[in-house]
């Protein structure tokens, strides 16, 4: 057993709002439980401004262990740790970054993790894919690719798809020092009496992939955005802020950070019946010069119903988030190079542009996008 | 966009009128021109409403009353009529005034400058219709100004200053004037009415400039905030707070000005306080059964005087200080209770001991509890008190203690 | 800079969806969910009334997570109040500017002035207020419940427009209670069209119905005094469903008769979409477990429990006076005198 020299660690989870709030207390749990069998503390929080989460907007809830009480204390009595050791991402999409609140700005997703620390990420990727829509690291950190995709259940039925074990054995593997797997073993044991949930764990330990990433390394294509809070003087009184004006959308707040899927429009087949941008609650469509619908993808929160609307088979597809580099619109794409886009279109989604060519069945299956099923059952059911 | 406001008849003669506190605010009601006001049953304040309603009907002033389906009702529906630039007033009283509790704490929080009357009661259960000011006092931390008024007259002059301080824009804070419970709210004095034309040199037109709830103005008031902003918007109620003293001053002097009235100080009513060694503190109309006893007092040789307090939010600190220092020893007269408060004191009590306590020659104050439930305070309660208070004077510690007056055993 | 006018203020009906208007006063930007109807509803609402119009938005989802200091997606101004105060806020407002107007203190023209409240701040805690607020038919205004089933923005607890046995923060389905909210969902638009004979619109509307109940909100805009219109809004949240499925729960909702469109105007009671092609007999009514089944609030029901919700809903559509809007059924000696025919529309004599 090797010498602690720190005395306390710190984890955090980053999530889907919703989706993956039972995933990410039981993970934030497991990790205290597992660390008590040693002997240390910890306590659990999720952070409060989250709360109420919104279905897919990312929130954190942390995992604090100490060697004693004292040293617990410096964590306790606040929102969210200004550090962790390890950051904890469960869908891949989030390494495009998250805002601190609503709508403070999008920031990396290493941003509160200390030099030489660690991301793990769950993936179906490559390391380096994912490394390529993660922002520009200031500071070296090892990347940890656990195996799997982004598990989505929602507020009262649990997917109890072993995420969170596979999670908890490749932190074992990076802090081995605070979260021994025959300690996490031994707590799967106990609350599950279930040995395939066990493996679940020794299978996260064995399968995460570590890529150690130096500063410099991943993308500068994501926008920076930042605001300073102005103070009491310069406020307006009476609780005054200015509104909207007519024809923007809401520059301070931009959703897309919110998204794990994005809808791509085949404006070949589109039959401008506006159904897409009359139901989108976040009117995220404008109307084309020739009355086509294109997304506005600095405002999509990826929810689907535009998919679903459609009329059309095929028009509007939801593809996997982490396909796409940037948020711009795309009917001027297509305007001015009609077969590029279609190209792109195929690409990105998988689906042919042409109408007349049937969309193959295996597309229907693992298209690689990580879109939750409509009532997620578990035979286990959630913790909540 | 030039309006064209409709003229009000003027009444070029200030009249003697023999009226209620409850009339009286009437009176200024239908003088400053309110909008909208919206009325709920409960005694004693509703006498205001009952009178605001004979001068509708009579057409002795156009404002839209609405009677409310229950007093959280009644205040919200001001508070947003206040939003839209209306002009407004409301009251109630007791566990009434509770009812409202929700909307009273965000109209300061908004910084809407609504105009209210609570009639003093006291609180349910067990309940009573007689005055006691905690349903006032309840809210004195919320950032409401609150002024006691001691006679008819008085109620309708701090009504007026009331919307002339409270409207204004350094301050842009709700008003609520406490008007004892019967005694005030129901009993019939001689009131000066002033003139309309006086009235309105006195009273600009509300404006709430670029705050204004109105489709030219695109805002958005009161989105939620967390604990990044909340502090910020805390203090900016603060420093409203502060400049009320000021205003108040301002106006006072005004009035002063306009009408011939409102007494010294804008915050201090003083009587027989020049030669005094002993005072009692208080505020509302127990002073009028304290200045009796001290007449008779004085007659007797003892040299004893009375502070008023007309505004107990904003609290005069400075000229509290600068009062009571001057005395030997300070009786303060609390018409309310603060159960498990340091020393067992009432409101005032502990306000008044913690804005002298860092004078270096401190007079002792002495608590007293008076009055509750609308129980008179009869002569010779109205000695024990100054007995008690005089008899307080050498020994400082014998201030931390607070005598319940005229209770039976 | 002032929202323009458009025209005389008049709000003309939609005929279809090419001719619902373009401009977005309630814009992207806001922390609501994926997929959440109730930010439709909103959407929809003042795109209905236009820019000549103030919101009054209580204490809920459409408060918290939309305007959030320093930020705001509302172009038109938009006043917060409390939980159970949008009925007075309504009259509060409406009130202030007639007089104002009246005074000429402010310019005399049309101003919309909708207040709207969830379930748990309109059907619960505010009741009292709206009902007030539906009698003073002096005064100009629209309140808008919209009914996501749950108080939502602090996490899902039941209300009273909870459906029979849904799973929430304060209805957990355990090992020795499978349901420990049995009561049935409360009928409001019913009961206030019934309760308030001065108020001229009281309507059930769903954002799954976009061009239906945009018309119903501008009828009660254009036909004065005070009105009510009640939105059934799928919350992917607290119902527990992927997001891209709200638009489809809402047309079950409706299909399946649960949740009947319909409007009570200057006393006639009119009933609209699909619903009035299920009372025709055109349409048959899809059992609930379609819908049901679709939810994770609902995944702990047994067949008993889905067979109780059948029940009741047939009920509603057998017995009722008129089905989602009066729940008396009357006495069969009654039935002649009263001129009640049971007879489906279809199957009746024409008259």
């Amino acid at each position: 057993m090797s010498e602690i020299k720190e005395t306390s660690v710190t984890v955090e989870v980053v999530y889907r709002g919703i989706f993956q709030k039972t995933l990410a207390q039981r993970i934030c749990r497991s990790i205290v439980l597992a660390a008590r069998k040693r002997g240390h503390t910890g306590t659990a929080f999720a952070r409060y401004g989250d709360s109420p989460e919104r279905n897919g907007v990312p929130a954190k809830q942390f995992a604090v262990v100490a060697i004693n009480d004292l040293e617990l204390e410096a964590s306790m009595a606040k929102y969210e740790p200004a550090v962790v050791d390890v950051s904890i991402a469960v869908d891949d999409t989030l390494v495009k970054g998250v805002e601190s609140w609503a709508w403070y700005g999008r920031q990396p997703i290493w941003k509160p993790v200390r030099k030489d620390g660690f991301l793990l990420v769950t993936s179906t990727n490559t390391p380096d894919e994912v490394l390529a829509q993660t922002d520009t690291a200031l500071r070296p950190y090892t990347l940890v690719i656990v195996p799997g995709g982004a598990s989505f259940a929602g507020l009262w039925v649990f997917k109890d798809d072993h995420t969170d074990y596979r999670c908890l054995g490749a932190l074992a593997k990076v802090l081995p020092d605070w979260v021994r797997l025959e300690d996490v073993k031994a707590l799967i044991r106990e609350q599950t009496k279930d040995e395939g949930a066990v493996q679940s764990a020794q299978y996260g330990y064995d399968g995460a992939v570590l890529r150690p990433v130096k500063a410099g390394e991943g993308t500068s294509g994501h926008e920076v955005l930042q605001f300073e809070k102005p103070g009491w003087t310069t406020m307006r009184p009476g609780i005054v802020v200015d509104a909207r004006k007519p024809g923007e959308r809401n520059p301070q707040y931009k959703k897309y950070g919110a998204r794990t899927l994005r809808p791509v429009v085949n404006f070949d087949t589109c039959i401008k019946c506006t159904m897409c941008w009359l139901d989108c609650p976040d009117e995220c469509f404008e109307v084309t010069p020739e009355g086509h619908y294109e997304v506005v993808y600095q405002a999509c929160i990826g929810c689907g119903i535009c998919a679903q609307v459609c009329p059309v088979k095929d028009c509007i597809v939801m593809v996997d988030e982490l396909k796409f580099e940037d948020n711009e619109d795309k009917w001027q794409f297509w305007k001015k190079d009609h077969d590029g886009y279609n190209k792109w279109f195929e690409a990105k989604s998988g689906v042919s542009a042409d109408p007349k060519v049937r969309t193959p069945a295996a597309r229907q299956e693992g298209s690689g996008n990580a879109n939750p099923s409509a009532n997620p059952t578990s035979a286990s059911g959630g913790d909540d | 966009m030039a309006v064209q406001v409709k003229e009000r008849e003027h009444q070029d003669v200030e009249t003697e009128q023999l009226m209620s506190g409850c009339e009286a605010i009437a009176e200024a009601i239908r003088l400053a021109d309110v909008d909208v006001m919206a009325a709920y049953p409960i005694r004693p304040y509703d006498g205001v409403m009952q009178a605001a309603a004979k001068l509708i009907a009579n057409g002795k002033m156009d404002v839209e009353y609405i009677v409310a389906d229950g007093e959280h009702s009644q205040f919200e529906i001001v508070k947003h009529a206040c939003a839209v630039g209306s002009r407004v007033f409301v009251g109630s009283s007791g566990v009434g005034w509770f009812y409202a509790f929700e909307a009273i704490a965000v109209t300061a929080g908004l910084r809407l400058p609504v105009v209210a009357i609570c009639g003093n009661r006291a609180l349910d259960d067990p309940g009573a219709f007689g005055t006691e000011h905690n349903d006032s006092l309840a809210v004195r931390d919320l950032g409401w100004l609150l002024p006691w008024a001691e006679t008819a007259q008085e109620a309708m002059d701090l009504a007026l200053m009331a919307w002339r301080v409270g409207e204004d824009k350094r301050v842009s804070l709700p008003v609520a004037i406490g008007l004892d419970g019967a005694f005030l709210t129901h009993s019939q004095q001689i009131v000066k009415v002033p003139t309309q034309a006086s009235v309105d040199k006195f009273l600009p037109k509300f404006d709430l400039g670029d705050r204004l709830l109105h489709p030219d103005n695109p805002i958005t008031i009161a989105p939620q905030v967390d604990q990044d902003w909340l502090m910020e918007i805390r203090m900016q109620n603060d420093q409203a707070m502060r400049k009320a003293h000021d205003v108040i001053t301002e106006a006072h002097a005004d009035f002063k000005k306009l009408f011939g009235r409102g007494g010294d100080s804008p915050f201090l009513d003083e009587y027989m306080t020049d030669d005094a060694e002993y005072v009692v503190f208080g505020q509302g109309t127990l002073a009028l059964p304290m200045k009796v006893a001290i007449r008779r007092l004085r007659k007797e040789g003892h040299k004893v005087g009375l502070v008023r307090l007309k505004w107990f939010r904003p609290f005069p600190t400075q000229e509290i200080v600068k009062s009571l220092s001057r005395f030997k020893a300070v009786g303060v007269i609390d018409r309310d209770y603060s159960f498990g408060s340091p020393y067992y004191g009432g409101v005032l009590y502990n306000e008044v001991r913690s804005a002298l306590y860092s004078l270096e020659k401190r007079p002792t104050i002495v608590g007293f509890i008076a009055g509750l439930g609308g129980r008179e305070i009869e002569q010779p309660m109205a000695t024990d008190i100054f007995e008690k208070t005089k008899a307080a004077a050498d020994d400082i510690t014998s201030g931390d203690i607070c005598h319940w007056i005229g209770v039976r055993s | 800079m002032a929202v323009e006018t458009h025209g005389t203020g008049t709000l003309p009906q939609i005929k279809g969806v090419k001719d619902v208007p373009y401009d977005e006063l309630f814009v992207s930007g806001h922390r609501t969910c994926q997929g959440c109807e109730s930010a439709l509803v909103m959407r929809h609402m003042v795109k209905a009334s236009g820019p000549r119009t103030i919101v009054l938005g209580s204490t809920g989802c459409m408060y918290v997570a939309n305007t959030t200091y320093y930020t705001t997606p509302w172009v038109v101004p938009w006043m917060h109040t409390q939980l159970g105060a949008s009925g007075s806020a309504a009259l509060g407002t409406a009130a202030g500017l007639k007089v104002l107007m009246r005074k000429g203190k402010i310019k005399d023209e049309k101003i919309n002035v909708i207040a709207f409240c969830g379930d748990g701040g309109g059907a619960d805690m505010g009741l009292g207020a709206i009902s007030a607020t539906l009698t003073h038919k002096d005064y100009n205004c629209l309140v808008l419940l919209y009914d996501n089933e749950s108080y939502a923005n602090t996490d899902i607890q039941l209300s009273s427009q909870t459906p029979y046995g849904a799973v929430t923060t304060f209805s957990p389905s355990g090992t020795k209670k499978r349901l420990m909210h049995t009561r049935w969902k409360k009928n409001v638009p019913g009961m206030l069209a019934a309760g308030h004979p001065e108020s001229r619109y009281i309507a059930a509307g769903c954002a799954a119905y976009a061009v239906d109940l945009m018309n119903k909100i501008r009828k009660a805009l254009e036909l004065g005094g005070p009105t009510f219109v009640h939105t059934l809004d799928p919350c992917p949240k607290g119902w527990d469903y992927h997001p891209q499925y709200s638009q489809e729960l809402g047309h079950l909702a409706v299909e399946c008769g649960i949740w009947p469109l319909y409007e009570v105007m200057d006393g006639v009671c009119n009933l609209t979409g699909p619903t009035r092609q299920i009372a025709e007999g055109r349409k048959k009514r899809k059992p609930v477990i379609e819908y049901l089944k679709r939810q994770g609030r609902f995944a702990h029901f047994a067949d008993e429990d889905v067979e109780h919700f059948q029940h009741e809903v047939d009920k509603m559509w057998t017995d009722w006076l008129v089905p989602g809007v009066i729940p008396f059924t009357v006495a069969a000696k009654d039935q002649t005198i009263l001129k009640i025919d049971k007879k489906p529309i279809h199957e009746q004599k024409t008259a």
